[in-house]
């Protein structure tokens, strides 16, 4: 406090009497009595994002409810596919869990329902866990989903409640993102319930790729063997690669 | 992020080919070839690349001077239209780079174009130069001249013509060969003896280095020391030996530079310390080393006496001040000597005052120079005991920008829309339309307020297109600089005080680019004399500080509250706190300014150090207070453009608080009468009358100096 007094008291000094008019005059005197501008880019790059985030926030602001809901409706597509590659992965992982539709419609409830509470806490700033402890489980969680596939022929009872805990681990990675994307803060929850909607829209749009994918050879006697199994495991082999990754 | 990699490897090839493909388009595209069909004409920043400017400004000024050679041409008789008129028409893409490039070599610079400045400042020189000494282009504008009174020509027109032909006069035209050459001559030599100034001081500054220890940061607050620290770090980064490395390790260095210096001097509690610095800092250029300016600085005035004498001018200082709203050196001395007592006075106070701080701490010393900071912080805490930190939360950025549209709505009529969808050249740079009050267009207002490392010092105002109505009406883009604090986390950008006059004062330099309503281009805007075009920016000032208009933008940032009266009271009478040393200096050094620039041709100036000191014992300068500048780091004035200028400051406080008074008078500092004659009478106006024309249709009347004495609390009522 004392430092940013001291400063504007030599700012009015400076200014009082040597407001510029016309920069390119002042050049000279300017650099004797400031020094060279020494420009450091990693400083600059900083600056720079956090002028474009408060740039996006001027914007929201000034927009319509529906062009506000439109656009977190895609910011939250978008942070499926294509920035959500973990969460792509989670909810293939899911996929190929099961072929029986009413456990994957389990599962994936759960996995909703989880995100959709944990994104709502953090962005509201009710819960706040760093990025450090949630990335490198999230991780986790898609090895976990992914071994359990390989392992169990059927998903068991447990499955849903899993990932349930897991889906709320994700919705603090979806709150992480969307912070770094900037919530308007007088149009809070609708802005919150459009992103959960682009997120299950995105999410339903990778359920329904993988669905037309196997279409034919879901009941191949060698589906299990063929797709479920290897697919879980580079699914599980990508999940300890970010796991590592993230934890170093 | 670390998210997209397998993604990236698919994207990749294809991105490639397109980068590829886009930078060759840029080379042979270059945006300031084109029309610019965006919005309202706002400069496709994005599409500007560095790489675009050096062969646009080639093109440019080569269009220039084919242009300029077309008028010289031209078979026809020289007419008004055919010569002054067409002079406004050429330069049209040389304007265009060098006012954006200008404009972003100041507020959002890089190394490339650092480097690019350097390079092009003496190519554009050498290419004005070809512009006012092409004789044949004067012979036209002279033939213009002598038939004026035939030309039928208006108020406009006729100032036009008197201008241009004044500036070839000036450069000197009308001279003969011989005079020309001598004229030549002297100028290269100033223009290296500037030069050389400049660069000794610069040296002097960045040669002296306070370095310390710990033990000796007795007093400094925590962020000086870290900054302090800082600059230890970047001098050991770029020591190149490991000796030198050594002498900066675990240190503390605060240089001479004002940023550096003055927190040093307010807050350290080391009386021997401060003396070192504040010694090195006021002998910059006096050391009788390779870097001494005392010689150059007095050659420097005797050759532009002589330059003077050449062109038929009796001194420097009248030759500049033919030009200036104060028109000879004797209305200058006269303004100056009238304020230089009261300020003198008051200093004198001053150092009483702190004094008997001094003595009250059990001290045994006298106050000096170097004591001035320190102990003025002291008494200004004791007497007027505002806390900037309980203003600040009132001040937000976007109360104060509602403040400033406010007054200028209640004064003109005005509105500003802020348009979001034009992408500027950095994201923290606002855009505005600001219209009229029956809905016309008047201007693009860029807002650029907050500090970053690629950003000079200081404020300003500038302009990326300006008006004219010539060829239709063409409306100008203005821009605002300021170095106003970055918000932090989710409070908003909160000013001080100081910061809220500064952006007021740049806004009005704003509206008097917005308002301008005038023919021709070089006549518009800020374009008039020195000592005039900050008048329109300092009164607007006064509107930030009158409490009514305070409480009705100044509301908490949480809570909504209004700033209370008393805060409003204090912070009212803190603005008279130290203006007796800041004007002495002042005055002293705009006294000495003069004095460089009213020697004659046949004075011999040997010893500049004993030319300052007969000066200085001339006004009777107390020893506590040296000049704002002395001479030999001078640089506004010798190597700057302030010589026999600097004064002009002062002069424009002088209008500025007379004007205001005007309102004063009125009762009501929105008077629609007062508010309509200022628009007219001077923010519409450019350069199209005399200033003291347009004052006086303004006002009423001359300027007095009364109003700015009370302002400054320089009128004996300050206890």
């Amino acid at each position: 406090m004392r430092l940013l007094k001291t400063l504007t008291f030599c700012i009015f000094f400076c200014l009082s009497f040597a407001v510029l008019a016309h920069p390119e005059d002042e050049l000279v005197i300017l650099e004797i009595e400031q020094g060279q501008l020494a420009i450091q880019d990693q400083q600059m790059t900083a600056e720079y994002e956090a002028a474009l985030k408060r740039q996006r926030m001027r914007r929201l602001a000034a927009m319509s409810w529906q062009r506000k809901f439109l656009l977190f409706t895609k910011a939250g597509i978008e942070h499926i596919i294509p920035k959500g590659l973990d969460h792509i992965l989670f909810v293939l992982g899911l996929f190929f869990s099961s072929l029986i539709l009413r456990s994957l419609l389990w599962q994936v409830t759960a996995f909703t329902l989880a995100h959709t509470i944990t994104l709502a806490l953090a962005s509201l700033g009710i819960l706040q866990i760093p990025g450090a402890i949630v990335e490198p489980i999230i991780a986790l969680s898609i090895v976990w989903v992914a071994i359990e596939n390989c392992v169990f022929r059927q998903t068991n009872k447990w499955r849903p409640f899993i990932v349930f805990i897991f889906g709320l681990l994700h919705g603090l990675g979806f709150a992480t993102v969307l912070n770094e994307y900037g919530l308007p803060q007088g149009n809070l929850v609708p802005s919150l319930l459009a992103f959960n909607v682009g997120v299950e829209l995105g999410q339903l749009l990778v359920l329904i790729t993988a669905a037309a994918l196997v279409w034919f050879i879901r009941h191949k006697s060698w589906y299990r063997r063929g797709v479920q199994i290897p697919a879980s495991l580079i699914i599980a082999l990508i999940g300890l690669f970010w796991f590592v990754e993230r934890v170093l | 992020m670390k998210k997209i990699f397998f993604i990236t490897a698919i994207v990749l090839l294809g991105a490639c080919q397109t980068r590829k493909d886009q930078t060759q388009m840029q080379a042979t595209a270059n945006p300031f070839y084109q029309e610019w069909d965006t919005p309202f004409g706002v400069p496709p920043f994005l599409q500007i690349g560095d790489e675009h400017y050096m062969p646009a400004f080639k093109r440019g000024m080569e269009e220039n001077l084919a242009e300029i050679d077309a008028i010289v041409n031209n078979p026809e008789e020289p007419t008004f239209a055919n010569t002054l008129e067409e002079l406004e028409r050429t330069g049209k893409l040389l304007t265009k780079v060098q006012r954006v490039f200008s404009n972003l070599a100041s507020s959002n610079t890089n190394p490339k174009i650092q480097e690019l400045q350097r390079e092009l400042s003496p190519l554009l020189s050498a290419h004005y130069d070809k512009i006012t000494l092409n004789e044949g282009l004067f012979k036209r504008v002279e033939a213009v001249w002598q038939a004026r009174e035939m030309l039928n020509l208006n108020n406009e027109q006729h100032k036009l013509l008197e201008d241009t032909r004044k500036s070839f006069v000036r450069s000197g035209a009308l001279l003969n060969e011989e005079q020309k050459n001598q004229i030549t001559e002297i100028n290269s030599k100033i223009s290296g003896l500037t030069t050389a100034f400049g660069q000794n001081l610069l040296a002097e500054t960045n040669g002296f280095e306070l370095i310390l220890d710990e033990a000796d940061l007795d007093g400094l607050s925590d962020g000086i020391i870290a900054a302090a620290a800082e600059t230890a770090t970047q001098k050991m980064e770029k020591a190149e030996t490991e000796e030198e490395k050594a002498k900066y390790k675990d240190k503390y260095v605060f240089t001479p530079h004002r940023t550096s210096m003055y927190p040093f001097l307010t807050q350290s509690n080391r009386r021997d310390l401060r003396e070192q610095l504040y010694k090195a800092y006021v002998q910059r250029g006096d050391n009788d080393n390779e870097t001494d300016n005392k010689e150059i600085a007095a050659k420097i005035a005797k050759l532009r006496a002589e330059r003077a004498q050449l062109m038929g001018y009796e001194t420097h200082a009248h030759f500049v001040l033919e030009e200036r709203m104060l028109k000879t050196p004797a209305e200058v001395y006269d303004l100056l000597m009238q304020l230089w007592k009261p300020a003198l006075e008051r200093a004198k106070v001053e150092v009483a005052d702190m004094q008997a701080v001094v003595d009250a701490e059990g001290h045994d010393f006298k106050i000096a120079g170097w004591d001035w900071w320190q102990y003025s912080e002291k008494v200004r805490k004791a007497k007027y005991d505002l806390d900037e930190a309980a203003l600040k939360p009132y001040l937000s950025l976007d109360n104060v920008l509602k403040g400033v549209f406010e007054t200028t709505n209640k004064l003109w009529g005005l509105t500003f829309t802020e348009l979001h969808d034009i992408d500027v050249y950095h994201p923290d740079a606002r855009v505005w339309e600001v219209k009229d009050k029956d809905g016309s267009h008047l201007s693009i207002f860029i807002g650029d307020y907050f500090t970053r490392s690629n950003k000079r010092g200081g404020a300003w105002m500038s302009s990326f297109k300006g008006q004219s109505n010539l060829d239709g009406k063409e409306r100008p883009i203005v821009v605002n600089v300021c170095n106003f604090p970055a918000p932090v986390g989710d409070d908003p950008s909160l000013l001080s005080f100081e910061n809220v006059t500064t952006l007021f004062h740049e806004f009005g330099h704003a509206m008097h680019g917005t308002l301008t309503n005038v023919t021709y281009r070089s006549m518009a805007g800020t374009s008039g004399p020195r000592d005039f075009t900050e008048f329109p920016a300092q009164i607007l000032e006064h509107w930030a500080s009158e409490p009514e208009i305070l409480k009705s933008f100044a509301t908490h940032y949480q809570t909504g509250e209004v700033i209370p009266d008393e805060l409003i009271d204090k912070l009212l009478k803190a603005s008279k706190f130290n203006q007796g040393f800041a004007n002495t200096e002042y005055l002293a050094a705009s006294l000495l300014d003069m004095d460089w620039h009213t020697i004659t041709a046949d004075e011999d100036v040997e010893d500049a150090d004993a030319f300052e000191e007969a000066s200085l014992t001339r006004i009777g300068l107390i020893e506590e207070i040296a000049p704002r500048y002395r001479s030999t780091y001078f640089a506004h004035i010798f190597a700057g453009g302030y010589a026999a200028g600097y004064y002009s400051y002062v002069h424009s406080a002088v209008l500025d608080s007379d004007g205001f008074e005007a309102f004063k008078e009125a009762g009501d500092v929105f008077d629609p009468e007062l508010a309509a004659k200022l628009r007219t009478h001077v923010y519409e106006k450019g350069s199209t009358e005399e200033a003291m024309e347009l004052y006086k249709q303004f006002r009423g009347r001359q300027p007095k100096i009364d109003a700015l004495l009370k302002v400054r609390g320089l009128d004996g009522s300050t206890d």
